[in-house]
């Protein structure tokens, strides 16, 4: 469940924010309708209920979020993740999981998602979550940053944030971890939330936010740096 | 069929050892052929001598026959004598030489009063004996008299006690004649010897290399005879070593000795004779002979030497009926292939017994016995390579026959243990589907039986809010009991931290403020799938008692390190555990199944009334190090609770 701030934030002036849905499920689809109803300057950009319509359709489509189902009837939604991250790389992508299935929503960070929804929510919780994405921030859980400590440790045995910082700069520069995201990583995974981990190293919750969309994108772009690698060891490149 | 395996077939039905009698047989004949009594043309042999014993002032003048042998005289012969000889008119008197194949051991010649020659006459204490070489003393035509019989050839000599000192036969003629016989002879007598003790030399290390590798007796005893005579036939080459005469010529007999021994025990156990009597004397024979042939030396008798030779010459004549009695013409080819040769290296030794000794024709200066001994030695070491290969097959055999039982037993291991673990997934996995189908029916099927209650109630309308709120937790049971399926490998603030997703809008909408202070601890012991259901059912049964009884506004969870136990406790500001336990029946009810889930987790519960408030404190053991020390780091300030 992502983390949620004390009050729902109000409507951004000037927000204009343009969604489009993928989502096979009507009564899911009624729901982001009957949503966007509380936010005027929201609208529903498109709608795809299959996989093989969103890769038609959504590619092309000039939105500023996508919300994505992970269940589609026709196929996974992470290769729509994966082609959303290529072609549309300054777009959200939110996933929605119905149980905030980690090892399903890590697949789907690897490919490039940059938040989820747990089927559910009220629609307050989704506006709430669809801005925080927008203003920078995306929601975490503790098992989910377990595993992105795992997923980022896994080059090498490193016992402190210098040491895998080390690590993973001589490895990979690209997907190597600042010092700070790693304190963050590590306040994450033992529960804090983004308000206690603020006041913990005196920055905003914004900045907690901004660094753990940070980690996504490194996760993402880590899942690719690895499989290349991957590939090369195998004499595939 | 290619053309040389073609020409071969017919001759691969031959066996080895005719293979070797065939070899043998030309071999003799080339022998026989080179070595037969031979004349140096323009040359005769002086067959007459007349000698004198040096150092005594009785005159003992004699004529005798050559070769003449000291030992076979009296005792006394082996200090100085001097051989007078006359040369023969018909010789003339250019270009003359005088050839001596055997004098021993030191020796000088004179002609007419004037040194011609001298063999380590005047060096001194040492080892050496001239007559195991042959020597071409050049006679000069100026010293030569014109009346040829008033020349005088002497030939003086020094023996040494038991060893076969004398005057062999002398040629005299044509010096080219005579220094080309003694190149002949040189090949046979010194080349040869040094050939046959370079092979004995290498061939006893490598079989003595062997042998400390395999510990086969068979290589020891090969070893053992080869080296010694290595040590033989150095001290029969024509050398000269510092010290005692006596030592050297020692060690010389010792050697014999103990080279016939090991070749006898080596054949004893290459044949398998099973006669543990003779084997047995002729380790005595071994072990003795060093004392024996020390008391030889102290008596300085020459027939006590020679009777010990004659045993010596009876155990190998025993040895080789054996071989040729005991030999399986049938099966063994290697006792086959020794039986030849043992039998051809005997011929060799008679013949020379009968050249040398007995005056048969032949030429006694060359000795067959030198290639025969070498025959027989490339014969053991052939025998014991194949022995040696048909080992290692049969090793390789039986390694290949050990490798293929193991993979076997491996196999039949994978599949017990393949099939004791898919028993045991099956045993976990039905523990499993046991335990969630109990937490869903507590849990989940609770609160969807209820919710289904009211929508079925038909005397009212339906209220969708209860509905959604049961909905809700039931939505929230079945989260919490997938939560607790994820690997969590003992991590607790990972546990902590999912956990507090699902009470922390229970205790906001109560009013409660929920206090984080979680430190990093090392793994917890017992958190698997079960374990953190139990953990997660405690924590919820605490947190609902803040909420419902205890009445507080804040509520603190803390984890720390002490005595090796991970602390975990829950505290609250509210009116304390006596007034909170006593007003309802379900709070005592909660209480039990707090202790009930501590006790399943294996952790120490303490309750305690801290005025205000309750402490709830767990003590849970830690995991067992891993040998990759995977432990998280202990935090500077983890301690106990503040």
């Amino acid at each position: 469940m992502p983390a949620k701030p004390a009050a729902p934030p109000g409507p951004l002036a000037g927000d204009n924010t343009r969604l489009y849905l993928i989502e096979d499920d009507p009564l899911i689809v009624q729901f982001v309708r009957d949503t966007l109803t509380l936010r005027p300057g929201w609208r529903l950009l498109g709608l795809s209920t299959s996989l093989a319509h969103a890769c038609d359709h959504a590619l092309a489509a000039p939105a500023d979020v996508f919300l994505i189902d992970l269940g589609l009837p026709d196929g996974h939604g992470e290769v729509l993740v994966e082609q959303l991250a290529q072609h549309r790389p300054d777009a959200e992508r939110l996933v929605f999981t119905v149980f905030g299935d980690e090892s399903r929503l890590m697949g789907a960070l690897e490919a490039g998602a940059t938040g989820y929804v747990l089927k559910g929510c009220s629609a307050l919780e989704l506006i709430t979550a669809i801005d925080q994405i927008r203003s920078g921030g995306a929601p975490i859980s503790p098992l989910l940053a377990r595993r992105l400590l795992q997923r980022f440790r896994a080059p090498a045995a490193v016992t402190d944030a210098a040491d895998l910082v080390t690590v993973l700069g001589e490895t990979d520069d690209v997907a190597a971890l600042s010092p700070r995201e790693l304190e963050v990583l590590q306040l994450l995974a033992l529960g804090y939330v983004n308000k206690e981990i603020a006041l913990r190293l005196q920055i905003t919750p914004a900045t907690v936010g901004s660094h753990i969309k940070n980690l996504y994108r490194k996760l993402a772009v880590h899942s690719r740096v690895q499989m290349v690698r991957s590939a090369q060891a195998r004499g595939l490149l | 069929m290619s053309l040389p395996r073609r020409l071969w077939r017919p001759w691969s039905a031959v066996p080895v050892h005719g293979w070797a009698a065939a070899l043998l047989i030309p071999l003799f004949i080339l022998l026989a052929w080179f070595t037969g009594a031979s004349v140096p043309p323009g040359a005769v042999e002086i067959s007459q001598a007349q000698v004198r014993l040096l150092g005594t002032p009785v005159a003992n003048d004699q004529t005798v026959s050559l070769p003449h042998v000291w030992d076979n005289t009296r005792r006394d012969w082996h200090d100085r004598a001097v051989y007078t000889l006359v040369l023969p008119a018909s010789l003339g008197t250019e270009q003359l030489a005088v050839l001596l194949p055997r004098a021993s051991t030191r020796f000088r010649v004179l002609l007419n009063g004037y040194e011609l020659f001298n063999g380590y006459w005047r060096r001194g204490e040492g080892y050496v004996d001239t007559g195991s070489r042959s020597h071409v003393v050049a006679l000069p035509a100026a010293l030569l008299r014109t009346d040829p019989s008033a020349n005088r050839l002497q030939i003086e000599l020094q023996g040494e006690s038991l060893r076969t000192s004398g005057l062999g036969p002398v040629w005299v003629g044509s010096r080219d004649s005579l220094q080309q016989r003694q190149s002949w002879l040189q090949i046979w007598q010194v080349n040869l010897t040094w050939m046959v003790a370079a092979c004995a030399f290498m061939l006893g290390l490598l079989a003595l290399l062997i042998w400390r590798h395999t510990a086969e007796v068979l290589f020891g005893l090969l070893a053992g005879g080869l080296l010694t005579l290595t040590v033989r036939l150095f001290l029969s080459a024509p050398l000269f070593i510092p010290g005692p005469f006596w030592v050297w010529d020692y060690l010389h007999k010792l050697s014999f000795t103990w080279y016939c021994g090991f070749i006898y025990l080596f054949m004893a156990e290459l044949f398998l004779f099973g006669q543990r009597k003779v084997q047995r004397v002729v380790v005595w024979m071994m072990g003795l002979a060093p004392l024996w042939l020390l008391l030889v030396m102290a008596v300085g008798d020459y027939r006590l030497y020679r009777w010990w030779m004659g045993l010596i010459v009876l155990v190998c004549v025993y040895a080789l009926v054996q071989v040729l009695g005991r030999v399986r013409w049938n099966t063994d080819t290697n006792q086959r292939l020794m039986a030849v040769v043992a039998f051809a290296t005997l011929v060799t030794g008679v013949r020379d017994f009968l050249v040398v000794q007995l005056g048969l024709p032949g030429d006694a200066d060359i000795r067959w016995m030198t290639p025969g001994s070498m025959v027989l030695m490339f014969t053991m070491g052939w025998v014991l390579m194949r022995r040696t290969t048909e080992a290692f097959d049969e090793t390789r055999r039986l390694n290949a026959e050990l490798a293929r039982t193991v993979d076997e037993r491996e196999h039949a291991l994978h599949a017990a243990l393949d099939r004791l673990r898919v028993a045991q997934t099956q045993q976990v996995l039905e523990a499993e589907r046991r335990r969630l189908t109990r937490d869903m029916h507590d849990g989940l099927g609770s609160q969807l039986v209820q919710a289904l209650q009211l929508v079925r109630r038909v005397d009212r309308p339906v209220d969708p809010a209860p509905i959604a709120i049961m909905l809700g937790h039931a939505l929230d049971e079945l989260r919490l009991t997938l939560d607790s399926l994820e690997p969590m490998a003992g991590d607790l603030p990972a546990v902590l931290g999912t956990l507090r997703q699902r009470i922390e809008p229970g205790l906001r909408a109560a009013g409660v403020v929920l206090d984080w202070q979680v430190q990093p601890v090392p793994k917890v012991a017992g958190l698997e799938a079960q374990g953190v259901m139990h953990l997660f059912r405690c924590l919820q049964e605490v947190f609902a008692n803040v909420t419902k009884h205890a009445g507080a506004s804040r509520v603190t969870l803390r984890t720390w390190v002490q005595d090796g136990r991970v602390g975990l406790s829950v505290c609250d500001n509210g009116v304390g555990l006596h007034a909170n336990a006593a007003p309802s029946a379900s709070g005592g009810r909660g209480l039990a199944n707090i202790r009930l889930r501590a006790r399943e987790l294996g952790a120490e519960l303490v309750l305690q009334d801290t005025q205000p408030g309750t402490c709830v404190t767990l003590f849970l053991q830690v995991q067992p190090l891993e040998p990759s020390g995977s432990q998280p780091r202990q935090p500077a300030s983890a301690g106990g609770p503040v």
